[in-house]
């Protein structure tokens, strides 16, 4: 696998981690538990929070892959673009709002990150 | 479940909770990170000369490392019940104040540079985190 393929792949299958995530809580928060370790446990139940789990230790050993080949000074404001792709895909299958605002403010974020890791 | 109590009624503490629970992740994900740095610091002075799985076997047993993980792992925790309380388009950006308190980490214990341009940098994702902050003010979940 081209460290290219590693990297996106990382990057996106990261977003999609977070959207497996909330989807997975969302369920739980719906059916409220009485004891919180109750609630952790029964957290261990999801089919979600595991696909969680899984891609995201994927996504960590792609990146790691990634970087290892390419400088990391490039790959890393790249990352910065899952910020946007999480509020997209949470607007798209969690129906989270994202108005003007949170898309300001997500874009003032992404520029910062690449002001501090770009060269 | 906000239209219900009416937004600007809701009690303090519980509104914030989320927030609370977010910045304390990213501090736990943070201190994590930079007690990992400062095990392979250390680990990196007697490392010379072995290979890449006996590299690897001497980091993972270095004390530094092994709480650096564990601290991180709590900050992951911490990261779950945030993402329980509210939007995860709201949630996730604040997380990138991680890169802000690394790189202050990393000047503060390691006296790594922090050129100017990584400066303006650290001040745009905070402001931003701000604006997030501010676009909050309809959320639900």
């Amino acid at each position: 696998m081209s460290s290219t393929v590693a990297l996106w792949t990382s990057i996106f299958l990261g977003g999609v981690a977070q959207i497996l995530l909330k989807r997975g809580l969302n369920e739980r928060v719906a059916q409220a538990s009485k004891s919180s370790l109750h609630w952790w446990l029964s957290l261990l139940t999801s089919v979600w929070i595991w696909a969680w789990g899984i891609s995201f230790v994927v996504a960590t050993a792609l990146w790691l892959l990634a970087v290892s080949q390419m400088n990391i000074s490039y790959a890393f404001p790249l990352l910065s673009a899952s910020y946007a792709l999480v509020a997209l895909l949470s607007r798209i299958f969690l129906k989270e709002p994202v108005d003007w605002r949170r898309w300001g403010a997500i874009t003032v974020i992404c520029v910062g990150v690449v002001l501090i890791a770009g060269r | 479940m906000v239209s219900a109590v009416g937004g600007q009624e809701q009690i303090i503490p519980k509104s914030y909770a989320a927030e609370l629970a977010v910045l304390s992740s990213v501090i736990f994900a943070s201190g994590g990170h930079l007690l990992i740095k400062a095990g392979l610091n250390r680990a990196l002075q007697v490392s010379a000369g072995m290979t890449l799985w006996e590299r690897l076997g001497h980091y993972f047993v270095d004390p530094l490392v092994i709480l650096g993980l564990g601290i991180y792992f709590l900050g992951t925790l911490l990261w779950v019940l945030a993402a329980s309380k509210k939007s995860i388009s709201y949630l996730y950006p604040i997380t990138a104040l991680n890169y802000v308190l690394v790189s202050l980490g990393g000047t503060l214990f390691f006296d790594e540079a922090i050129p100017r341009r990584h400066w303006v940098g650290i001040l745009t994702v905070v402001f931003g985190v701000i604006l997030m902050q501010r676009s909050a003010s309809r959320e639900s979940k």
